[in-house]
Order: structure tokens, then sequence, then C-alpha cells
């Protein structure tokens, strides 16, 4: 089975973030830029069915500048990925969701897949729409917030589970789809030393961007850090039941949460 | 733009979904009386919910009734919803930002050819563009986004916008049927539901008050202290990785980085330390409550409101008031 793993560099989650002088998107001078979080769930599963699956592969593939996309890519081989594409933006380039699905689109079109995971959204602009945009650009189902996923050999079907706001979904799916993982994984596999160093020499396949249609498009023009917040307002009282009353009271009077 | 703007309808137990409402809030705010909302409903009980939409103010809506569309594959409700708003010449489509809705903006961001953007939390018109404001890097920034037209699709945040007051008016149902769908999108199958995990209360994604346990609550037995909270509030109940590590609740309960992201208009921390991890799941959070026996913890920093306190004492003194004021 040919697995590929759509990865997405974003700043770790210390990063202090701060905007940069024309005041636009996030100042990267000097972040530091990891794997995010559900793209890591995407990968550890890819390696799970890979594992699970004898003659699978598993082929990552990010859009972005280098080098932080480089990086990702070969911390992908080093966790056991087999292969890696690097579709090139150029530095500076403003990062817009479907134009990234556009990009990565024209990628997986050119290799073969059976499966395709991606994070259910980044933990950086946190929109979402890659995996649902690359669905429509291949004309393949997706299906976002996928919690858990098996490959059912006797019947050759994925069957999975996604969580949603009514509930679970259980799905089985006969062909390829794309999914957005949505798992806490709280343990993810860990790089070895040797795979490390061997990531490091490992080919990369680029693939300079191709010229993207003409079309809507969408730009950050601000980018603003909450004003701090002052801290908590301490509930002072002498037994719990009057802290209890006080709060309600200021939730319901102050904050007007609730009726 | 004086273009129409095109409502799409989400059914949950027979009836709009108030994110859909809050949609059709906004949307009456950007055409400005200068051209029409209307609503957009499928599946097959499409037909029944669409006369809510002209309970506040919205007459006409397009409704597709095909049973392909219950089983929420949402590329086939993306092709449907192009094609109805081509048919009514909208330049605007807005849904709620539910894991449904954003599945959809991303599709018909491609299908339609339109600029998108998702947990959008303001819209304003200027020219021939959009600019949306979007919480980002779990609420702990915001962005304003330029989207150039001429066409937008948004999913917008739940819980962030008034839902429209009661406005009769009659309603006009346009039925139109189900355009084809390309083979390769029909391969997969719901085979089963499952209601939320304890099949009560809202689920965490969803809730408008959501109240979280941590490592505090020291054992699986003492959570139904949290849970209690919770039902008093009619709130989803959430965890940390603390307790979900320790296997107290499961990983669908977490909150933060690996877990859940969540934005209720109410957030209850209870004997959570407010690890950063954590806190890019709850922050942007309207309101956020913290009680905690370490006056120095760091989820004081930002809470709105703070109970140093014992959670064991505080608990049951707590939910003992809501469910007075509340009257249950
Ligand atoms: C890569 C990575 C990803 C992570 N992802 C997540 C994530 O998604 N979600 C998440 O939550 N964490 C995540 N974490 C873990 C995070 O760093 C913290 O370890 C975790 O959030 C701590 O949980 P906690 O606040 O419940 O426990 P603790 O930090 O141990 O805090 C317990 C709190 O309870 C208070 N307390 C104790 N007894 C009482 C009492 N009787 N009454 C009142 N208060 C009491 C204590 O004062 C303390 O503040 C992640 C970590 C890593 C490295």
């Amino acid at each position: 089975m040919e697995i590929v793993v759509c990865l997405k560099p974003v700043p770790e989650a210390e990063t202090r973030l701060r905007a940069a002088t024309d005041g636009r998107a996030l100042d990267s001078e000097g972040v530091k830029f990891v794997l995010a979080g559900y793209d890591e769930s995407a990968l550890e599963q890819a390696l799970l069915l890979k594992e699970s699956i004898a003659g699978s592969r598993v082929h990552a593939v990010s859009y972005g500048p280098g080098p932080r996309t480089e990086e990702v890519l070969r911390a992908a081989i080093a966790l056991g990925a087999d292969l890696a594409t690097w579709v090139e933006a150029p530095p500076g380039t403003a990062l817009d969701p479907i134009a990234a699905a556009r990009a990565l689109a024209a990628a997986i079109t050119s290799v073969p897949h059976d499966l395709i995971l991606c994070g259910k959204q980044a933990g950086d602009d946190e929109a979402g729409l890659v995996p649902p945009a690359l669905g429509e650009l291949l004309s393949l189902p997706e299906f976002s917030s996928v919690v858990d996923l098996r490959w059912d050999a006797g019947t050759s079907r994925f069957r999975f589970l996604r969580s949603t706001e009514e509930g679970g979904e259980r799905w089985e799916s006969s062909g390829p789809c794309v999914m957005g993982l949505q798992q806490a994984w709280n343990d993810p596999r860990t790089a070895k030393l040797p795979n490390i160093l061997r990531s490091r020499k490992a080919t990369i396949a680029r693939r300079p961007l191709e010229p993207v249609p003409a079309g809507p498009r969408s730009e950050s023009e601000r980018f603003e850090l909450p004003a701090p917040r002052t801290g908590a307002r301490m509930i002072e009282y002498k037994t719990p039941a009057e802290a209890a009353q006080q709060l309600v009271r200021l939730l319901r009077e102050e904050a007007k949460v609730f009726p | 733009m004086t273009a129409p703007i095109l409502v799409v309808g989400e059914v949950q137990a027979g009836h709009l979904t108030s994110p859909t409402l809050e949609c059709i809030t906004v949307g009456q705010h950007l055409a400005a009386g200068q051209a029409p909302v209307i609503g957009f409903v499928a599946g097959s009980s499409a037909r029944s919910v669409a006369d809510e939409f002209s309970h506040v103010g919205v007459a006409r809506v397009v409704v597709v009734t095909d049973a392909t569309l219950d089983t929420a594959l949402v590329a086939a409700t993306a092709h449907a919803v192009a094609a109805a708003a081509e048919r009514v010449g909208a330049d605007t489509v807005l849904v709620g930002g539910t894991t449904f809705g954003r599945e959809l903006v991303g599709r018909l961001a491609i299908r339609w050819n339109a600029s998108a953007a998702s947990s959008v939390t303001e819209v304003r018109k200027e020219g021939d563009a959009l600019h949306v404001r979007r919480p980002i890097f779990g609420g702990r920034a915001t962005e304003t986004r330029r989207l150039d037209g001429p066409r937008f699709v948004l999913a917008l945040r739940p819980h962030t916008f008034p839902v429209p007051p009661d406005a009769a008016v009659p309603s006009n149902i346009e039925e139109v049927p189900l355009p084809s769908l390309p083979p390769g999108l029909l391969v997969a199958r719901r085979t089963a539901l499952e209601p939320t995990s304890e099949g009560v209360g809202p689920s965490l994604g969803d809730a408008s008050i959501v109240v979280s346990g941590g490592r505090g609550v020291r054992t699986a037995e003492n959570f139904h202290l949290v849970e209690e909270l919770a039902a008093a509030l009619g709130a989803a109940v959430g965890a940390s990785r603390a307790v979900t590590d320790a296997g107290w609740r499961p990983s669908s309960f977490q909150v933060g980085q690996t877990g859940r992201s969540v934005s209720p208009q109410l957030y209850i921390a209870v004997g959570i330390s407010g690890a950063i991890q954590h806190l890019v799941g709850m922050l942007s959070s309207r309101v956020i409550v913290a009680i905690n026996s370490d006056a120095s913890a760091p989820i004081f920093r930002v809470a709105d409101y703070g109970i140093v306190g014992d959670l064991f004492q505080i608990l049951p003194a707590l939910t003992a008031e809501i469910r007075r004021v509340r009257g249950l």
C-alpha cells in the first residue's frame, strides 16, 4: 500500500509569539519549527499501517520554504518514512491553505497513492482547509477528525472512526481517501540515532512550485497578540459555599455567561 | 456587492443548529438589506427543516432531498451547494464552523473557486474584498486576512455571533436535484453512528460550556465531581493530558495541543496547572475560570476568575449552587 502523509512545519508550541515589523504575520526570526502536532499523529498512523501491511511504503510530502520544510521531511525519514517530496515555496511566500492544497495535490497526483493522511489542522493557522481541499482536488472523499484507522485485509477496506459534534461515526472505504487525523498520540515514536544520521543523507525529491492558476486568494494583513490578560480576579471567601455563590454571581452578572 | 448570500443549514436532531442561525445573522449584516439571504439544506429531512429558515426572516430556501446526503458525505453536499450557489447567483456562502462546516468550506473553495476562511469571528466588507478575523495559534494570536473576491466561502466560529430574532416570513422552498458525482467519491460508506461518549450532554467541540479536570482530581473515581458540575451546567466534560495518560478518561476527552481545541463561552479548569500544551487548546474560550489549590499555578495568569482552594470542597459547593440558581 502506498501511503502519502502531508506534513507542515510549524513554530514549536513554546514559541514566544510576536508580530513581524510589518505587522502582517508572525516574526519567524529565531523561531524553531517542528512537525505540526496532528501531522505527527498522521505520520505515526501511517507508520503503524505500513508495519501492518507487507510491502507498504510511506511517502512524506511537504510544501513550504527551506530549510524548515526540508528538516521536517528528514525528521519523517528518520522516523520511518520511505520517500519524501518537497514542494518548494519561494522564501517569504505567505502560505495560503488553498494554495498549499493545490501545491500538495499536484505532487500527490504524480505519485502512487492509496491513502492520504494529513493532520486535521496545523497548530499555526489552524485553518483545517488543506485536507478537504485536497479531497476535492483529487476527487476523493475526505474525512476530518479521524481518531482511529485500521486496514481490514479480509475485506480490503479501511475502517475508521471519526469524532464529530454528534459523536463517533464509523466508516469504511473500499478505495483511496484523504483523512485529517485528530488523534491524541501521547507517545509517538522517537527516532533512533542511526536513523537520524541516515536521514541526513537521504534523497528528498524536490519539486518546484508550479505556477498556480489565477484564482481567489487570501492573505494575512494583520497579526495581533491579545492584550495581556491581567490575571484572574481572585475570589475571596471564608467557606466553599461562599466561594461558589460569589463565582456564580460574577458569572451571571458580570461575565454574563449564563442566565 | 449586491449578490445574494447563501447560508448552508446544518441539521441536528431534526432542527437547524445554532451555528447555522448565527450564520443568518452574519449574512443579514453583510447583505445590509441590499441582497437576500438564501437558505440551503440537504438530506431526506431537508423539506421539513427548510421551514425553520422562514421563522428567522429567510424566505427563499434551496433544498436537495436526496438520501445520498444523509450519510454526511461532505463531498456530495459540497457539489450540491456549489450548484445551488450558481443557481441563485450568490457570491458568498456561509456555514457554521463545525467539523462539517470546515470540510464543506475546504471543498467549496476548490469546487466553486472561491477564497476561503475558517474559524471566522469577524467579517468586514470593503470594496470587492472581505476582511476576516480569526484566532490562530490556539487563541494565542489573531490574524486578519484579506480575501479577494469575487466569491467567498466562510466557516464561522460557533458561539461567536448572536442568533437572529424571530421574524416570520412566508417560505419559498425550491427543490433541486443532486448533481451527478464522480464515482471515486462514493467508495466510502458510513456503517454506524455512536452518540457522544456518555450518550449525555453536548460533545466537547460543540459545547458552549466546558468543565475540564486535571491531575488534581487524583483518581478516575473522583472524576464524577467534574462530571456532576458539568451536568448541572449542561456542559461538556474535558480533561488534561495528565488525566488521559493515566487512563482516568479516554483520549477523546483531552483538550490541548495533542487533543481537541475548544472555544466555548465558559471554560472551567479544575485541578489543571495550565501548561502551554493545555492552554493552546482552550485559550480562545470567552471566559475562563480556574480552580486550583496552588495560588501560583500558571492557569491563574490566563483565567478571568480564580478560586484558590481544594477542589474536593469547592466542586460540591459549586455544583450545589448552580443547581440552586438553575432550579434543578
Ligand atoms: C508534545 C506534548 C504535547 C502535549 N499535549 C497536551 C495536551 O494536548 N493537553 C494537555 O492537557 N497536556 C498536554 N501536554 C502535557 C502538559 O505539558 C502537562 O503535563 C499537562 O497538561 C499537565 O496536566 P495537569 O495540569 O492536569 O497536571 P499538573 O501539571 O500535574 O497539575 C495538576 C494541578 O492540580 C492542582 N491540584 C492538586 N490537588 C488539587 C486539589 N485538591 N484541589 C485543586 N487543585 C489541585 C495542582 O496545584 C496543579 O496545579 C503535552 C506535553 C507535550 C510534551
